[in-house]
């Protein structure tokens, strides 16, 4: 048996050896990789900075824990963005766990800016019924946003009296990793009022927003870990996802190199046979 | 009668709506508004269905000793511990953020970045360019995979515009492609629904 032969009956368990290797080491021992700069990442950023101060950013938290790794980064990166430039943040999620992550984010950042709740920025928290509850909001918010997250009447807070209609929302930001999330946005939001979406999905859904992005329905898009970490290199808040990008980087090129083994083993037993 | 009267109540809403969709007269829009709010309110209730069920086919694994049984006690304590927590404490202190964050996420997070050992063995005895075809996807996944992280652009800096193309052009076209064929095939259902040839969706039953 050649050493082809015994890579091709390589146990499994060495595989995965490898891939934690690869994560960790990386993630204790950083290299320091630059991140660049990609156009779907920027013009989210950009359509951030051309906001007015005051500006109400509707921010979606649609994702759940199993998605926390790659979205949670990224809600942090543009709310710290948002609250730095003074926008109101409007947080509501369309899946049930959402709006709780996204109160850990704000409650992480929110302070740091000494931004007021109620006044600066509200968690509405989870509203059932997808591309229909879309279709509500944008037409009367009042039919499907009554009290906060926390219970408490959505017309006693300042913005929550703001937010009446679509045409009060200056930009909508979804945190998606799924359905009900950034199609239901686009399809049934931006179409129906116009109002501008941004994007921040996995990287397994990014390749999929792409048509939406060229033909202006997406302002833009922050794709997995990765987008994240431009953003968070663009609003100079180097974290999670930044931090990241050294075990990814490895990660992807170790599966590579398994995909040129895989082939050279494919190649080699059929020139055998 | 009894299926009469369901493909009556789809006909006309379904038509209603399409209408009411593209027609920004006050009444229409009131009423269309008033169905759209009474579905927010049925799928809530959907919830409930959900956990119903979920605890109907648990216990029902537990009392039938079926495979893996042990793992259902587990998942209907902690739905109770959570469901408790909730009730007693609110959602926004106590043991229910406690468990939410300690638990829940950490969880959730392993499960998913459980993918990363599967993909690393299926790209070694899986991704193999065996047709002209697999061989094209092969290059381009590559391509992707090296370029979308930052040591693609630190061995060339070129590598991300060229994934920035790879996702543009050929990725969009295939995926409008797509996107086409299905929203057509999904035009041609809804219109089956709505006019009644197609009643799958009501299940068996006689008249």
């Amino acid at each position: 048996m050649n050493i082809l032969d015994r890579i091709a009956e390589l146990d499994r368990r060495i595989i995965f050896l490898l891939i934690g290797l690869a994560v960790t080491i990386p993630l204790l021992m950083p290299i320091g990789l630059p991140v660049d700069i990609t156009k779907p990442v920027k013009d989210v950023y950009d359509k951030v900075e051309s906001l007015p101060k005051g500006s109400i950013v509707v921010v979606s938290v649609d994702y759940d824990p199993g998605s926390e790794a790659e979205l949670y980064p990224a809600t942090e990166a543009f709310l710290e963005h948002c609250f730095r430039k003074d926008l109101r943040v409007y947080m509501i999620g369309l899946w049930p766990a959402g709006p709780a992550l996204g109160n850990l984010a704000l409650d992480s950042i929110a302070p740091h800016y000494n931004k007021v709740y109620g006044i600066d920025y509200v968690n509405v928290g989870y509203k059932p019924g997808g591309m229909i509850m879309l279709l509500s909001l944008g037409r009367n918010v009042g039919d499907i946003v009554r009290a906060d997250y926390a219970g408490t009447p959505i017309d006693s807070l300042p913005l929550g009296r703001a937010v009446k209609s679509a045409s009060d929302m200056d930009l909508v930001m979804t945190l998606s990793a799924g359905d009900p999330g950034v199609l239901h946005w686009i399809i049934y939001f931006k179409a129906r009022y116009g109002t501008p979406i941004a994007t921040a999905t996995t990287a397994i859904m990014a390749p999929q927003q792409y048509p939406y992005l060229s033909s202006g329905q997406l302002v833009g898009l922050l794709g997995g870990l990765k987008g994240a970490a431009e953003y968070e290199t663009l609003v100079r808040r180097k974290a999670r996802a930044v931090a990241g990008m050294d075990s990814q980087s490895i990660v992807h090129v170790l599966i590579v190199i398994f995909i040129i083994i895989g082939n050279i083993i494919l190649v080699y037993q059929r020139r055998v046979r | 009668m009894k299926r009469t009267l369901p493909l009556i109540i789809v006909f006309s809403c379904g038509f209603f709506m399409i209408i009411a969709f593209f027609v920004p007269l006050r009444g229409f829009q009131d009423v269309s508004q008033t169905f759209q709010n009474w579905y927010t309110g049925v799928i809530a209730f959907f919830v409930f269905i959900g956990i119903f069920n979920l605890v109907k086919v648990n216990l029902d694994k537990i009392q039938r000793r079926l495979r893996d049984w042990q793992y259902s006690i587990i998942l209907l304590a902690f739905l109770s511990m959570m469901m408790a927590a909730g009730f007693i404490g609110g959602r926004e202190g106590g043991i229910f953020l406690y468990m939410f964050e300690n638990l829940q996420i950490p969880l959730g997070a392993t499960m998913f970045s459980l993918l990363a050992f599967f993909v690393g063995s299926a790209a070694f005895r899986a991704f193999r360019a065996r047709t002209p075809e697999a061989t094209l996807l092969l290059v381009a996944a590559v391509l992707v995979m090296i370029g979308r992280v930052p040591v693609g652009y630190w061995i060339w800096h070129g590598f991300p515009s060229l994934v920035e193309w790879i996702m543009n052009v050929p990725n969009t076209a295939a995926k409008r492609g797509i996107l086409f064929g299905a929203d057509l095939g999904l035009i041609s259902m809804a219109l089956r629904v709505l006019l009644g040839i197609e009643r799958s969706y009501m299940g068996g039953g006689k008249e």
